[in-house]
């Protein structure tokens, strides 16, 4: 009668560790698939500030054609993207072209001033901060997945729970890449 | 210095956590031996109402946190219109940390300090004096920001209650037996110590010292608190300047919150007391330039 007892506990203590093993890796895929769509959210903002953006720029610097064109096709490049990997390189190229148009800025005094431009620039700061947070967020998320998936006990139910490791989100920005020149 | 690092950090003060609280829970079963030890069995039965009065003292304060303290801080909660630049700095923390938003609420006070409250991350509130908001730049201010969420997000209301029923319940534990020992001189025929004098005086000595090693043990597990909440607002920053920028604005300050008390001294982001009259042992905050130069550590090792 006792070892019935006890046989009986030990069967359900296995049957709680499985369940939560099972959900603890769902429950971390999911929040992958969240902090995903918060970086979507995040890059959609960006994208609607840009027509403004560009309006107010082409007020004060209409000939600077070359800076808008680049920010105009990687906007279009960025709202069609999907995927981790295709969102991440437009994302970049997005980033890339902003920044250039903001340099262009740089050389007009009286669009420096405009209040107009002034808080485009404030609020497109903010998003950026968010865009990069959003990133940061998903990047750590899909670090615990990994580190989840890849150990022990983890490994042993990513299969039962279908879910495997995921990919990083890597933006290509060659102003980070650049490895500083050592001169001698 | 390369294991200096926010992780290293956290997983360090978690650890410290939960032995404090092992200690916490050693404490509580040595205090309930001695009283068997001194008083005899009879004392048994006072154990479920301590804790029980302690767990209900407590559990108010603890579910109705972010109500309660409004009123006895005298903050007021805003909206995002009434400070639209704070809000963007919350809401970056909040997506870098994935918590929903808080609750934000202003203290009119020019001392520089925050702090944060609520049972849970749906029930947060997050609250600046207007001495910190014209003190600290947006760098400095996120990462206080990120130090309050960061007690958000580790559940510190929680930890902080759970502490405090405890210490409660040995508090009023050793009370119920102090006065016992006044009014019925201790149930000398019943004592299951038998003769042994020296168990006897030991037990007495564990009952008087219970409290005051409650209240130390609360302590260090607030201290704890405050340190792995540095390291987790580097996590959500990945900026340990700016929450050190920040800290180094406190240091520089020596205002006093005016509304502070040793009730709620544990929410606050740095002491609000006056730190010369409060022992380091009893603080409820590790030492500003402790915490400024592990984040300053962080800064070179990450």
């Amino acid at each position: 009668m006792n070892t019935t007892w006890i046989v009986l506990g030990v069967i359900a203590l296995a049957v709680v560790f499985v369940i939560s093993q099972y959900n603890r890796l769902i429950r971390l895929n999911v929040s992958v698939d969240e902090a995903f769509s918060q970086i979507e959210v995040q890059l959609k903002r960006r994208s609607d500030l840009i027509p403004n953006l560009v309006e107010t720029v082409k007020g004060y610097a209409a000939h600077e054609k070359e800076a808008f064109e680049k920010v105009v096709a990687a906007r279009a490049q960025a709202t069609s993207a999907t995927g981790v990997h295709d969102v991440a390189v437009a994302d970049g190229a997005l980033t890339q072209a902003l920044r250039g148009l903001l340099a262009v800025a740089e050389a007009y005094p009286d669009l420096k001033a405009s209040a107009n431009f002034l808080q485009l620039q404030d609020e497109l700061a903010t998003t950026e901060n968010k865009v990069a947070f959003s990133r940061q967020f998903y990047n750590d998320s899909v670090r615990s997945l990994n580190q989840t998936v890849k150990t022990f006990p983890g490994n042993f139910f990513a299969g039962l729970a279908k879910v495997g490791d995921r990919e990083f989100y890597e933006v290509e920005d060659p102003q980070d890449r650049k490895a500083p020149k050592v001169q001698f | 210095m390369s294991e200096v690092n926010f992780r290293a950090q956290q997983a360090a003060n978690k650890r410290k956590t939960f032995m404090l609280l092992a200690l916490f829970g050693a404490l509580m079963w040595l205090v309930v031996y001695a009283a068997l030890t001194y008083m005899g069995s009879s004392t048994a039965g006072i154990v479920p109402i301590a804790v029980g009065l302690s767990l209900i003292s407590v559990w108010g304060s603890y579910y109705a946190s972010d109500k309660l303290v409004l009123t006895m801080t005298g903050a007021r909660q805003i909206q995002e219109s009434d400070n639209p630049r704070l809000y963007a700095l919350i809401q970056e923390v909040c997506i870098a940390s994935g918590l929903p938003m808080p609750k934000v609420a202003i203290v009119e006070d020019s001392a520089p300090n925050a702090f944060a409250t609520g049972r849970n991350p749906e029930h947060a509130l997050i609250a600046f004096t207007t001495g910190i908001l014209d003190a600290m730049d947006k760098d400095e201010l996120q990462g206080v920001i990120a130090h309050e969420m960061a007690h958000v997000a580790n559940r510190d209301t929680l930890v902080s209650a759970v502490a405090a029923t405890t210490a409660g319940a040995i508090a009023i534990f050793s009370d119920f037996l102090m006065r016992m020992m006044w009014f019925g001189g201790g149930r000398r025929d019943n004592r299951e110590g038998g003769n042994n004098p020296i168990a006897l005086v030991l037990s007495l000595v564990v009952l008087i010292l219970a409290p005051i090693a409650a209240m130390l043990l609360k302590a260090a597990i607030s201290r704890r608190r405050e340190a792995l909440a540095d390291a987790t607002a580097v996590q959500f920053t990945r900026n340990p300047s700016g929450l050190r920028k920040a800290l180094e604005v406190l240091q520089a300050d020596s205002t006093v919150v005016t509304h502070a008390s040793n009730a709620v001294a544990h929410l606050y982001i740095e002491s609000p007391l006056d730190s010369s009259s409060v022992s380091k042992l009893f603080a409820t905050h590790p030492p500003l330039s402790e915490r400024i130069a592990i984040l300053r550590s962080m800064e070179s090792g990450a």
